[in-house]
């Protein structure tokens, strides 16, 4: 066997040695930034198959766990300047509050109500935190090859600090470059909802994938996200990111 | 041609920093018993509103919003002029809803000019929202108004303090004495004075703490009532018996505090204020709400209580729902069922069984700019009662809004 090939086996071994924690954390090592914008372009799809879509802007400032992001719908009108405030914290559940134009007034999202979908799409609450891994605990499952790609398959639980609406996810993350390819969260043993990641693109460095689809699977309604104008590392101000901001724009 | 790349990324830049949104609204209410002094059981209105926001820079922000309405009831004025203070009896047919200029820094904002201010934490009923006058012209229709003044918030996102300061009151807008919504007894014409707006400005301070999971805020107001008292004077004693009334608002100190707090299933969130008046013919009164909040699956349901103690009582008759809504039951449950369409049933119960409001609303988008929506309010109860009063105004409402 050449030096080449020693190598690989060597890489090989490696990964597999490696533990579950270990391996998301360099996947959150490897999707930081300093902070984040795109244009989300979204596809509520429903039961019966009627699409309804969506557009929203999205600013993150900081990375997992310690981290703020705005949500701000700019598409359809009558939902224009409806926006999600997300302040990540590395030890709990974020804080998050959502502005109503329409009646000038914030409210606070309160963590037993983050099971609930956003703005009617299938994305809870929840699922726009940005998850810290210190926050939960993994086991490796072993491989599986997904859409082509080989991944990791492992199991989180919520630490007992950290409140969730599910008991436990299933995560897949591609070996080639550490992205997410899958996530499924249960609620006990039913699963209510799947993420897809596709359409992976490298983006100043960071493996980034382009198109999200959630899936609720106790509606049978999906949506697909979308990001457009990505773009990492851009100036951003933390002032940009209080309730303040958050009730500047209509 | 192409555009020049250097137009094309300034025309991209202005279109980040501005911001806009309208509709085009068209109603029709629908009465189906006659009132005593409004013989009108059809009410059709239309109304055009559109706001935009323009960052200037980093630090500077213009918004703006103005509306154009009509209506077939004479609810609006035909004047062809632009209101800016809403002092008018009716609507005005175009008036500036917005105009203000924000002045930011890492921990202090400044906004000058025309602009919504809303205090407090609770739904349908905020004893200390009192930089929030309305238009009351349909009582239980109501929408807010914008307030002129100077608003300085302080502070980070844990600890906010907000210093409002308005040269001048913006009253609520009151129902029409010929219309049904000020359902006057037959024997008595009312002949209605040029108000008496107060002279002097009013001053308010919030301070908001967010803690961990909950949130209490302390405020202070000093100024007047936006809602009226009447000074009435009898003008002859023969039926019908005539009167004079004129609207005044009196002078007010407002201490109040609110708070949200979740616990376990629900979120709990208080609101109280007490009200005290240095003018001698005003009530003082402590008002408070205590409701609780769930948002679960599809469903957001609010449940609590609005009570008063009233700590002097010598009031002139006023026009206060407020007041009218305490002593009551309060609730809301909306339910979303799915991304196009909504059903919410709202209403407030008195608790001696004296009036009863209840609005049941069926929202629906049509396509991406269009949403239709139908509602039924219920109105019933005793005269003397403030909800009861209005026991023959149960009404359908049709709308239809365009979005752009």
């Amino acid at each position: 066997m050449n030096s080449v090939g020693w190598l690989a086996l060597l890489a090989a071994l490696t990964a597999w040695s490696q533990d579950a924690r270990e391996i998301v954390a360099e996947a959150q090592r490897r999707s930081r930034a300093a902070s984040e914008r795109y244009e989300g372009t979204l596809q509520v799809i429903d039961a019966r198959g009627r699409i309804t879509e969506k557009r929203w802007l999205y600013y993150r400032l900081g990375s997992h766990g310690d981290s703020k992001a705005v949500i701000r719908f700019t598409a359809p009108a009558e939902v224009k300047g409806v926006a999600l405030l997300i302040i990540n914290h590395p030890d709990r559940a974020s804080d998050q509050w959502m502005w109503t134009p329409a009646i000038q007034r914030e409210r606070r999202i309160a963590l037993q109500d983050r099971s609930t979908r956003f703005f009617g799409t299938d994305f809870s609450f929840e699922d726009l935190e940005e998850r810290d891994v210190n926050q939960y605990e993994y086991r490796l499952l072993g491989e599986e090859t997904l859409a082509g790609a080989l991944c990791w398959k492992i199991e989180s639980r919520p630490r007992k600090t950290r409140a969730s609406q599910y008991t436990h996810s299933l995560l897949w993350i591609r070996k080639d470059n550490y992205t997410f390819a899958r996530i499924e969260n249960y609620v006990r043993q039913e699963l209510v909802r799947r993420a897809e990641y596709r359409e992976v693109q490298n983006v100043q460095g960071i493996w980034t994938p382009r198109l999200i689809e959630m899936q609720d699977l106790r509606r049978q309604s999906r949506t697909l996200l979308r990001l457009e104008k990505l773009a990492y590392n851009l100036p951003m101000k933390e002032s940009d990111f209080t309730l303040q901001a958050l009730r500047r724009e209509f | 041609m192409r555009p020049a790349p250097v137009l094309v990324f300034a025309l991209q830049l202005a279109a980040q920093d501005f911001m806009q949104r309208g509709f085009i609204e068209m109603r029709l209410a629908g009465f189906p018993q006659a009132a005593v002094n409004d013989r009108g059981r059809l009410i059709a209105s239309a109304l055009l509103r559109y706001e935009a926001t323009y960052k200037i820079s980093s630090a500077w922000r213009l918004a703006g919003g103005v509306e154009a309405r009509t209506d077939s009831h004479h609810q609006t004025q035909r004047v062809w002029s632009l209101s800016w203070w809403d002092r008018e009896r009716q609507r005005p047919a175009f008036a500036v809803r917005r105009a203000s200029l924000t002045y930011e820094r890492p921990g202090v904002t400044l906004e000058l000019g025309k602009q919504f201010i809303r205090w407090g934490k609770t739904d349908i009923l905020n004893p200390t929202d009192r930089f929030a006058p309305r238009d009351f012209l349909a009582v239980v229709d109501n929408d807010f108004l914008a307030v002129t003044a100077a608003r300085l918030a302080l502070g980070a996102q844990n600890n906010t303090l907000e210093l409002v300061f308005a040269p001048a009151l913006t009253p609520s807008r009151v129902p029409l004495l010929t219309q049904r919504w000020a359902p006057l007894p037959t024997w008595v014409e009312v002949r209605e004075r040029q108000p008496q707006y107060p002279p002097g400005g009013q001053f308010g301070a919030r301070w908001n703490h967010v803690g961990r999971g909950w949130e209490a805020s302390l405020s202070l107001y000093e100024g007047y009532n936006h809602l009226p008292l009447y000074e009435v004077r009898p003008v002859s004693a023969g039926l019908p018996v005539r009167i004079e009334a004129r609207r005044f608002y009196p002078k007010l100190r407002m201490y109040g505090a609110d708070a949200a707090v979740p616990l376990g299933p629900v979120t709990l969130k208080g609101e109280a204020a007490l009200f005290r008046s240095p003018a001698s013919q005003t009530d003082e009164y402590v008002l408070y709400v205590v409701q609780a909040e769930r948002q679960a699956g599809e469903w957001l349901l609010v449940g609590g209580y609005a009570g008063q103690t009233i700590t002097r009582a010598q009031g002139p008759p006023g026009f206060a729902p407020d007041r009218g809504l305490a002593k009551a039951f309060l609730g809301r449950a909306a339910y979303t069922i799915d991304a196009n369409r909504s059903v919410a049933v709202e209403g407030a119960a008195r608790q001696n069984g004296k009036g009863l409001w209840v609005k049941i609303e069926y929202s629906q988008a049509l396509a991406a700019h269009w949403r239709a929506t139908a509602a039924f309010t219920l109105i019933r109860g005793d005269q003397a009662d403030f909800l009861g009063q209005y026991r023959r105004n149960s009404h359908f409402l049709l709308a239809l809004r365009y979005s752009f």
